[in-house]
Parts: structure tokens; sequence; C-alpha cells
């Protein structure tokens, strides 16, 4: 008798203690994506599989690398008839666009490509090509009418600024239609929550510090996604001893150089939160503020070159920075 | 009804259990600190990052195109150098228990996760 309530408090304390679900099972899968590493973890109930298998329906819709898929098909033949969630998410993503006054812009690609961060044979186009870029990008050229969807020759569409997000939204859906209650899933680095942990409390997520290993804070979320967009993975050095990363500013064909290093969106609606940390680290911390007092529906932690992190009002209790962090706080209320 | 001195022996053996636990956590790292180096789907090796003493390098892959070197050092994990395109995985940096994020080479089918959280965060964005 003895022994065995030993036994149990012991495994309670251990399994409490450290795994993510707590006292409660946990379930977690891994597997290659949309061009990304993912993993999700379910507590209580299993529907892992379930998520996997939405992640490979999607890239088979929205894969800017298969010729297959139906982005693939509108970029090698300028239009296509897509499926109702295709074009829903096109539109969503122009409606981003036009809050955003195109800070994102899903029409970016050609100017991604000619940078090299596509293949990782990274060069800094000349000015005239440059120039050719420039005349390539433009949301408002991308036109619906019903489920075809068109572009000018010579452009590329590609989801991949809220493509993710809007996989966290699919997947929190099918998990709460299995029941499932609390869960957390990493698609390639943008965090999706459904509820918080088993035992009451929030998901604890961390954001990666831009300027070096480790995180610079923690996030506490239920039912939220988490989304950062920044330079410090994708990028190469110029000869000039320049950083240039993969997020490319649809206005100049050039790398976003906004005074941000990171801007990180939280909120309900995934792909809003994909598609608007892309835009938010192209417009930098002034327009991201004016932007986030005149549309709400979202909260956000910038970092800036200067070494601030500027977290917004809603979230300033529920994020903390990390012990010994080089950064600045503070709050834009 | 549990004599007396059946409930002393209980809560005795529920403190001894409390801190043998907390003991073992102290000296022998918690459970769950540990970095699974994957390639192919294959788990090639696990790593208990808490009981690394000093720090030393695995080669990954066979071929030219193919390689990436891993430095393990006390309680952390990174690429350090790789033969692939775009760097991502160097870029990348060091994976810890209080840094979970996994460390991943698309082009050469190379994960390196951090299994368990029993630091700071449940997962990390970036």
């Amino acid at each position: 008798m003895v022994k065995k309530i030993t036994a149990v408090f012991f495994a309670a304390l251990i399994s409490a203690a450290f795994t993510a679900c707590g006292a409660s099972r946990e379930y977690s899968s891994d597997f290659f994506a949309m061009d990304t590493y993912m993993s999700v973890k379910t507590c209580g109930t299993d529907a892992t599989g379930a998520a996997e298998d939405e992640a490979r329906r999607l890239e088979t819709l929205f894969s800017v690398t298969d010729a297959e898929s139906e982005i693939g098909r509108l970029n090698a033949n300028g239009r296509v008839d897509a499926s109702d969630e295709t074009v829903e998410l096109i539109e969503k993503a122009l409606e981003i666009s036009g809050i955003t006054d195109g800070a994102l812009d899903i029409t970016v690609y050609p100017a991604v490509r000619a940078w090299g961060f596509t293949t990782g044979e990274y060069s800094v186009p000349s000015p005239e090509k440059i120039e050719e870029l420039r005349d390539l990008i433009g949301f408002t050229n991308v036109k619906t009418d019903g489920n075809t969807v068109s572009v000018p020759d010579g452009y590329m569409v590609d989801l991949g600024a809220v493509a993710k997000g809007y996989l966290g939204d699919r997947v929190r859906d099918i998990l709460k239609n299995e029941g499932v209650t609390s869960a957390i899933a990493d698609l390639g680095g943008s965090i999706v929550t459904v509820g918080g942990k088993p035992d009451g409390s929030p998901w604890r997520v961390a954001i990666r510090d831009p300027n070096g290993d480790g995180s610079f804070g923690v996030i506490e979320v239920k039912d939220k996604c988490v989304v950062t967009s920044g330079g410090y993975e994708r990028y190469f050095t110029d000869e000039d001893g320049v950083k240039r990363w993969h997020i490319i500013d649809p206005a100049t064909a050039e790398p976003a150089d906004a005074g941000l290093l990171s801007a990180t969106v939280i909120g309900e609606d995934g792909a809003l939160c994909d598609g608007l940390s892309t835009a938010l680290f192209v417009m930098g911390a002034e327009k991201a503020e004016a932007m986030w007092r005149k549309e709400g529906g979202f909260e956000m932690i910038l970092v800036t070159i200067t070494g601030d992190v500027l977290v917004t009002d809603g979230i300033k209790d529920s994020f903390s920075l990390s012990e010994g962090s080089p950064y600045e706080l503070k709050v834009i209320g | 009804m549990i004599k007396t001195r059946t409930w002393i022996v209980i809560i005795a053996a529920l403190v001894v259990a409390a801190a043998g636990a907390i003991l073992s956590i102290r000296f022998f790292g918690a459970p769950g600190t540990t970095a699974e180096i994957v390639k192919g789907g294959e788990v090639l090796y696990t790593i208990d990052l808490d009981r690394v003493a000093e720090e030393y390098k695995i080669e990954i892959g066979e071929t030219d195109g193919d390689r990436n070197v891993v430095t393990v050092k006390p309680g952390m994990i990174c690429v350090s150098s790789a033969d692939c395109p775009e760097q991502i995985c160097v870029n990348t940096g060091w994976a810890s228990k209080d840094h979970p994020y996994p460390i991943v080479c698309m082009p050469h089918d190379l994960v390196i996760r951090i299994v368990g959280t029993n630091g700071e965060a449940d997962a990390e964005a970036g």
C-alpha cells in the first residue's frame, strides 16, 4: 500500500513537472510539410495524425515549388481554376495587403527568387534588375472571378506568408472537432494553441532572440496563435558587409529595412497573424503602432535595431522578458 | 482505520520520494532535457544534454552535399557546419531546454529536437 502510494505520487510529480500536458497523457507527432518542420502535441486525446493529414492536403493546394499545386499552375499559366479554399486564402491575403498598405504582398516571389532565397545562390541584383522586379510586384493585379484566379505575365503568387497561419486555423478547428481541449502545435515556428494546459494554466511560448541564441521572453497564451517574422535565419551578408534577409519590401524589391529585427503577432486568427507579422516587419514600428491602433484585433511584440522590445498594452501582463535580457521593454498603450 | 504508525510511514515515504525527485533532478538533470538527432525519420542519436561533460562533435551524413557537423556542449546542441545551400540549420544556433526550437536542415532531411519540455517554455515562435 505504502509503496503504491509512493509510486503514484512520484510518477505524478515527475509527469506533472516535465511534460507539456502535465498529468494528462501527451500525444505528439512531428513531420516535414509545407517546406518546413512541424510538430503537434495534444493532451488527453490523440488527434495528431489529423493535423499532419491537413498539412499535406493544404500543401497540394498552396505549394509554390510544386508545379502541380493550384498556385504552381497559376504561376505557370497566369490563370487557374482554383478550389474555394485557395480563392478564400488569396482573398484574405489581398485583404491584409489592403489594410497594411501593401506591406504584405503575395506577388513578391520573383524578387525573393532573384535574391537567391529559394535556392541559396545569393546575389544582390543589379539596379536594372531591381527595377524590373518592381514591375512584377503588385497585389492589386491579382484578380479573382468566382473560382478563376489570374495574374499578369511574369507575375508569381506565393502564399507562404499566410499559409502556415491558415494551417494553424485549420489544425485548431480539426483538433477541436476531434474533442481536443488542450494542444500546442509548432508549424515551422508559427505556434498555435488549443485551450490552455490541462491544469488550466496558459501555454508558455518563448520568442526567438533575433540577436543571438535562445529567446528574449515568454508570452503566455490560451487559444491563440503566435507568429514571428524576422531576418535572423534566412539571410546572407553582401559585399559591403550588410545583412540581407529574405523578407522583401514589396515597394523596393529589396530586403525590408524598417528598423526591426523581428515582429511577433498574437491573435486568434492564424492567417491574419501570419500575414501581419511579415507586414509589420516590412513597415516598421511607427506604422505598426498606427495600424494596431486603427485595426485592432491583434497584439504584437516588436524588437528594434536599437534594442527596444515594444509590447502592446493587451499583452503587457502576459509577456515577460527573460532574466538578464539586454533589451529594454516598452509598452505601447 | 489506519493506524498512526502507518500514516507516519506513508508521510515519511512521500517526503523521501519528493526529496529523491528534487535531488535526482538537481544532480542528474531533469528527465526531458534530451536532444534527438533525427535523419530521414530515424533517430540516430539520443543525447541527455545535462550529462554532457565536455564539448564534442558528431559528423552526420556520408556523402558530399549531405553533411552536417553537430556540436554538443553541456546543456546545449547546435549544427556548427553544413554543406547545404542556405545554411539555415547553422544560422539557427544553439538549442537547449529553455530554447526548445528545433534545428532543421530541410535539404538533408535532418532535425535536432529537444524532447519533452521541462524548461521555461512549451514551444518557441520564430
